[in-house]
């Protein structure tokens, strides 16, 4: 099978509020397109050509864009930002926040099959045209809505603080404790944003006394233990990952990108409630989550050990939570070892979202498995600056779709 | 640098308890919150708080009074003060901090134009060497830049390790300025803003105030029109800044810091801006004033065409043409609207040369202290060639300083597409 490069791409950066600036997707895609071609030196002649070849082609993630803009159709969007893109193959995938991944795998998988030289992944989302409390209406739709999410306000935030009580319930833990270390997930995400240049909240204070301030004017309850300051954020934003065969590598000498070494792709059940009946006897909280980085780890014929940096879906400090035991780092039930010894720090042996993940750099929702990949590539070729990790082989991502239902990893490395 | 004691003096004004926030938060220290009396200096805290959405914080401030200034300087590493624009105040708060500032502490003034070098004569020479200017923007949780402006008498050490302070501890964008009158920030965008006024005065005919605002909309790389925000900075103010530019300096702008005479009028008659909800409008009731009638009336609805084509261009992320519309149409407003940009590039160049010790320090002056297009980035936007031939067309005058502008090799750091808005 066809092996598959990664060879760079580009993110907007997740501070602007388009909205604000009284722009459309259009004006999101121009931008971050032109810029991902720029970062990759491919041209609209180059796209043209390959097109000319029927070899390439298009991948849109976005999970709700008919709500967020009332615009459908999302395929054809690309033909509105240069002519280029007249006529190659285009659609949008979608798997709720994990809208980006399911793109990218999509885009894997003609690749592989030998289909395309070349395919443009493109994630975006714009939230910010809606009300928070509307926001949080529609991200209800990645829940089962009707039992889940209807009437419900915020219904995310609450979803993710019964998993949070649910680990605690399991694994017996220090309530107190507990606390203290989902509050220092979210430091350290925020402090991991402050080296990324295109992070949502690098400008933002957060300290430990403010994330453990929960109930407070300034970091209200949202879902039960859960507090604003647990939160990934309301972002709007754009980002791209390109990927290439062997033969488009090798002709344009980027053969010695990173390539993607292993995936994994499961769905659990889609009510939490189910979720958690299922995993009743088993050591793992989300076994669906952990059963995916296990099918990435073993088409990759790699283990923990190999992997050098993680960048996982903590659209709460909760799920980041559970992520450690998935990711193996720790034994499930053990994760507060890694947070309180500084494992997961930029400084540490594993450290995980050193671009500051969903809580630091932001989240826009269909974008952010893209994002994801993206800050993989970065970290693999030493281009991720500021928040560079050192001496990174193979890099790890988990992106997640709705409460843990739908569970994406990837690997890539050289 | 290690800061962990720090005297805010004026905490109760709008930028004492930003920057008393900014110490506490980031900087993680003991923050002494001094003002008037107890009620006001609590006062402070509370919003302190609120202004880096972190009542956490809270704990790190100490509420004290004007009674408590010795105490609370003794035992300070960093005093900062932030009363009112007058020397002779800043005087009388300077010459106590001397008298109890322990002489390895720094001390400093936020100050939007008084003579560093004036007020560094009120310390012994052993602790004159600590002083500096630091000059925070309002609001500072938003607005990162500082300039940092030594006096004569500062020591260098020192000041490195403060300008590292504040970019590494508190996250600024640290820029270094001569003690010049405004400063570069200020120099820049006051210049702006009073032309913008006298525009306004000159086309008064045509609308005047909300006529040059809409040519000047957000949609030119700004948040805010400009004769708005003068109305949000107060129009005292405004006076009291481009006042001290046009008595202190005199270079080839000289004459556009020339406040106008109705801006004089306004203030004497109290219509100072937002803080008294009536300045150059009355937005509670969609007025505007009129130059030439002395009153207030209705706002128009303007349909200026070149304007809506810009923003057609810029709702689709086609920047480059948006530009090209203000640079070639033939409107008399799209004239106003690129020699005012031409001239904010021109200068911000002079400006920069005199003031800063980098030209690109310009860029972070505006988009960090205004949130304004930085205006190296615009240069880069307009390109040289298009700005070379209108330049010298409306600025014959500025010949040599355009030539020399577009001979260097200056890239700015900054893109220019967030700073324009799609809105008027």
């Amino acid at each position: 099978m066809e092996k598959v490069y990664v060879l760079g791409g580009a993110q907007t950066d997740f501070e602007r509020n388009w909205t604000k600036e009284g722009k459309g997707v259009i004006a999101l895609l121009k931008e971050v397109i032109e810029e991902a071609l720029k970062n990759t030196n491919l041209t609209f002649e180059e796209i043209k050509d390959l097109n000319r070849k029927n070899k390439i082609a298009i991948f849109i993630g976005n999970f709700c864009a008919e709500y967020y803009i009332k615009q459908g159709h999302l395929g054809p969007l690309l033909t509105e930002v240069n002519e280029a893109f007249y006529g190659i193959p285009s659609a949008r995938y979608e798997a709720a926040c994990a809208s980006g991944s399911v793109a990218l795998d999509a885009a894997m998988t003609k690749i592989r099959a030998g289909d395309y030289d070349l395919c443009i992944v493109v994630g975006f989302e714009l939230m910010k045209t809606v009300d928070s409390k509307t926001c949080g209406d529609y991200l209800g739709m990645a829940a089962y809505y009707d039992k889940e999410a209807k009437g419900i306000e915020y219904p995310f935030p609450k979803l993710f603080g019964k998993l949070a009580d649910q680990i605690y319930q399991k694994y017996n833990l220090n309530l107190d404790r507990f606390k203290r270390n989902l509050a220092q997930i979210a430091c350290i995400n925020y402090d991991n944003a402050k080296n990324n240049p295109n992070a949502q909240t690098r400008k933002w204070f957060m300290d430990s006394r403010q994330a453990n301030y929960r109930g407070n004017l300034t970091n209200e309850k949202i879902g039960n233990m859960l507090a604003i300051s647990d939160c990934s954020q309301v972002t709007d934003g754009a980002a791209v990952v390109i990927l290439s065969n062997e033969k488009y590598a090798l002709k344009s000498g980027k053969n010695n990108s990173p390539f993607v070494k292993g995936f994994g792709h499961r769905v659990a059940p889609f009510l939490f409630e189910k979720k958690i009946e299922e995993s009743k006897n088993n050591k793992y909280i989300l076994p669906w989550t952990r059963q995916a980085i296990i099918d990435a780890y073993r088409r990759a014929n790699l283990t923990v050990d190999d992997i050098d940096v993680f960048e996982t879906h903590d659209c709460f400090t909760s799920s980041e939570y559970m992520a450690i035991s998935a990711f193996g780092i720790t034994e499930p039930g053990k994760e507060f070892e890694a947070i309180e010894n500084g494992t997961i720090t930029m400084k540490g042996a594993k450290p995980i979202n050193p671009s500051g993940g969903l809580i630091g750099c932001g989240h826009p929702v269909g974008a952010s498995g893209v994002r994801m990949m993206l800050d993989l590539y970065k970290q693999v070729e030493n281009k991720a600056g500021d928040y560079q990790v050192k001496n990174v082989n193979n890099a790890l991502m988990l992106n997640i779709g709705g409460s843990a239902t739908t569970n994406y990893a990837f690997i890539i490395g050289k | 640098m290690i800061i962990n004691t720090v005297t805010v003096i004026g905490s109760n004004g709008t930028l004492g308890t930003g920057v008393g926030a900014i110490f506490a938060s980031f900087g993680n220290a003991k923050v002494y919150m001094v003002a008037r009396n107890m009620e006001k200096a609590k006062d402070s805290i509370e919003k302190a708080a609120l202004s880096v959405r972190a009542n956490a914080i809270c704990e790190n401030m100490i509420p004290k009074t004007y009674d408590d200034l010795s105490f609370c300087i003794k035992q300070s590493d960093l005093v900062i003060e932030t009363v009112i624009e007058s020397y002779d105040t800043k005087k009388i708060i300077h010459t106590e901090i001397n008298k109890y500032l322990k002489n390895t502490s720094i001390t400093s003034s936020v100050t939007s134009g008084i003579s560093i070098n004036k007020l560094a004569n009120c310390y012994d020479l052993e602790k004159r060497k600590n002083f500096f200017g630091i000059h925070f923007f309002n609001p500072p949780y938003n607005l990162q830049l500082c300039e940092l402006i030594a006096s004569n008498y500062s020591d260098e050490n020192i000041e490195d390790s403060l300008e590292k302070y504040l970019s590494a501890k508190l996250y600024r964008k640290v820029i270094r300025t001569k003690d010049k009158a405004g400063f570069l920030a200020n120099r820049i965008g006051f210049q702006f803003i009073n032309k913008a006024m006298q525009y306004a005065e000159k086309y008064s005919e045509h609308g005047g105030i909300d006529y040059i605002d809409n040519i000047l909309g957000c949609f030119t790389g700004r948040n805010m029109n400009p004769l708005c925000t003068a109305d949000f900075v107060g129009l005292d103010i405004h006076k009291a800044i481009v006042d001290n530019i046009y008595e202190n300096t005199n270079d080839i702008a000289h004459e556009t810091f020339k406040l106008p005479k109705y801006i004089n009028d306004l203030i004497n008659d109290g219509m100072i801006g937002d803080k008294v909800n009536k300045g150059l409008y009355l937005k509670d009731a969609n007025m505007v004033y009129d130059i030439d009638k002395k009153e207030y009336i209705q706002r128009k609805e303007y349909n200026i065409k070149f304007i809506n084509k810009v923003i057609e261009q810029l709702r689709v992320g086609e920047y480059k043409n948006s530009i090209n519309v203000i640079m070639k149409d033939n409107s008399i407003e799209a004239e106003i609207c690129r020699k005012m940009l031409i001239d904010y590039i021109i200068y911000s160049y002079v400006a920069s040369k005199e003031v800063g010790y980098n030209l690109i320090d310009a860029d972070t002056a505006m988009a960090e202290g205004f949130n304004w297009i930085p205006p190296f980035a615009l240069l880069d936007l307009i390109g040289k060639k298009d700005f070379i031939e209108k330049s010298i067309e409306y600025y014959p005058k500025c010949e040599k300083e355009i030539n020399d502008l577009v001979g260097i090799d200056i890239k700015s750091k900054y893109r220019y597409e967030k700073f324009l808005k799609a809105k008027r």
